[in-house]
């Protein structure tokens, strides 16, 4: 039953957040559960590469559309895409410029979806969609009918990007992006298809000596990072703080069949995994 | 295999995260930093409706009047918290939540333009954001849900199901985006105090305070969303948040006007 209590000057519907101040940090944690809905919990989630995978063009890109033509005949996946070499050039010019960081944060979607064009263009025989922005709700209607979604890796932040940590590059690209995607949707898990077998200990195309972490766990890794990531930072912080995914792969996109084994729950690449409360 | 085609730029070879590693030099350029962003409350001030709203639309009309720029944002109040309670009880992640939280504001913008229309009110959306010149130079009064644009994307912080990032910050954003100093937040107290005077009736005033000296006294509430505080000492451009009580006549023109009044929190 709904009641509208008044009495204070304004009129309140009754809810347990009726009056209260969302600032109050003892009314906040009566919000909070240890279980988030897992809304499409058989979906994985496959970014492609902007700089390890498209800036290399065709001999890159032809044989990972193969891949994935194949492999969604058997998997319910949706595909993202990163901007590469193109993103880097805007900012440089942006920030030479003097552009805020929410107007960098603005600019830089628009490289990423000329990849998503170009792959959708070459996928679109075996059945692919750039999927809008939020349409989440379309994806059963998509899985249905043998459609792979392309969706939109940046995230929606554009002109009101919070301040960086430091500098004034955005924090919020494609890899967070992706990783928010997952995470919100409750998804299985999340593959980097990357010019790498992995995450390495040092960075592999400097030292011949690199070890890859064939599997690691999210907060060992945390407590010992890399110098060099092959994944953006704002990744991990937020997968610390966040309850639903429990797994990120890295894999080679050059190497025919990675993605394939990873998309099938085979420890390949590198696998990132995280405990979650159960 | 072939090779990465790189365009040569000094952040070819950038991870695009972490610490600067690039030789450009940042000189940042202020959009435009003469405009005031103002928000009015959902809880403290549409929730009260009629008598407490028409007074403040009075006074940001007279404010327009006299020349001063403004956009308008908005908040959400008692059916935003409905929506996060049930929500929350349907165990809902955070990024649902927030896009819920999109809803209302949207509704209290709405209404806020039906009653500024015949004084230049226009609704807008985030993507109207690059016409604010337009608008401003027909002296027009922007109106738009504070709420900013994360929607699924919002993160979920620790102890809560909350979007830690609602329309005081959306409010922030856009001032530090535009290049603005000092965003003004319209509410139902005078500014801070040291505890919520609507629960404690010893709780006294804070005319001036920096982020620092706030986060300091760890206070169990705040009057602005902690997002805006702890983004304060690193902005770039807003390196003030005026809180001001709407209740009280004048006080509205006067934070627009650029007065001190309320409570200034600075970074």
């Amino acid at each position: 039953m709904t009641k509208l209590v008044s009495g204070d000057g304004r009129t309140h519907i009754q809810s347990q957040l009726m009056r209260e101040s969302l600032q109050d940090r003892g009314v906040l944690s009566k919000t909070e559960s240890e279980h988030d809905l897992h809304i499409f919990p058989d979906v994985s989630l496959v970014s492609i590469g902007g700089q390890s995978i498209f800036d290399r063009g065709k001999s890159a890109i032809l044989p990972l559309v193969d891949e994935l033509a194949e492999a969604k005949r058997h998997h319910k996946m949706v595909i993202g895409v990163g901007g590469g070499t193109r993103v880097r050039h805007t900012v440089s010019i942006a920030m030479d410029l003097g552009l805020p960081t929410g107007g960098i944060a603005q600019l830089v979607g628009a490289m990423e979806e000329l990849n998503a064009i170009l792959l959708n263009a070459l996928l679109a025989p075996h059945g692919s969609m750039p999927m809008q922005r939020d349409h989440f709700w379309d994806l059963p209607l998509y899985f249905d009918a043998g459609i792979t979604p392309i969706a939109i890796s940046v995230p929606p932040f554009h002109l009101w990007e919070p301040p960086p940590l430091e500098g004034a590059v955005p924090m919020h690209g494609s890899d967070f992006g992706m990783f928010q995607l997952a995470e919100v949707l409750g998804m299985k898990q999340l593959i980097f298809v990357k010019d790498e077998d992995g995450l390495y200990d040092k960075d592999p195309k400097h030292h011949p000596d690199a070890k890859r972490y064939a599997t690691i766990d999210l907060d060992e890794l945390l407590a010992n990072p890399p110098p060099t990531n092959i994944l953006d930072e704002e990744l991990y912080r937020t997968w610390a703080e966040a309850k639903n995914l429990t797994r990120v792969v890295i894999v080679n996109g050059l190497r025919p069949g990675m993605l394939t084994r990873a998309l099938a729950g085979e420890d390949v690449g590198t696998v990132i995994t995280r405990k979650v409360k159960s | 295999m072939s090779e990465r085609r790189t365009i040569a730029s000094p952040l070819a070879d950038s991870p695009l995260t972490g610490a600067p590693t690039s030789s450009i030099e940042y000189r940042p350029v202020a959009v435009m930093p003469d405009v005031r962003v103002v928000k009015i409350g959902g809880q403290s001030v549409m929730d009260r409706g009629r008598q407490s709203l028409f007074p403040i639309l009075d006074e940001i009309i007279e404010a327009r009047r006299r020349g001063v720029q403004i956009v308008v944002l908005v908040g959400g109040g008692t059916r935003a918290r409905h929506i996060y309670a049930i929500a929350s009880e349907l165990e809902m992640p955070t990024g649902v939540i927030a896009t819920l939280g999109k809803y209302i504001p949207m509704q209290n913008a709405r209404m806020l333009q039906m009653l500024l229309a015949k004084h230049g009110g226009v609704f807008i959306l985030p993507d109207d954001f690059e016409k604010l010149p337009l608008y401003m130079q027909l002296g027009c009064i922007p109106v738009m849900s504070g709420m900013p644009p994360f929607g699924y994307w919002e993160k979920h912080e620790e102890g809560s199901r909350i979007p830690p990032h609602r329309t005081d910050a959306g409010v922030f954003l856009s001032c530090e985006f535009l290049g603005v100093r000092r965003a003004i937040f319209i509410k139902d107290e005078d500014g801070l105090y040291t505890d919520d005077p609507k629960k404690n009736p010893s709780a006294t005033h804070i005319p001036r305070i920096t982020a620092k000296e706030l986060v300091a006294m760890n206070l169990p509430d705040v009057v602005v969303e902690r997002k805006v505080v702890e983004y304060l000492p690193r902005a770039r451009w807003c390196k003030e948040l005026q809180v001001i009580n709407g209740l009280r006549p004048g006080n509205v023109l006067a934070a627009l006007e650029g007065q001190d009044v309320g409570t200034i929190v600075s970074a």
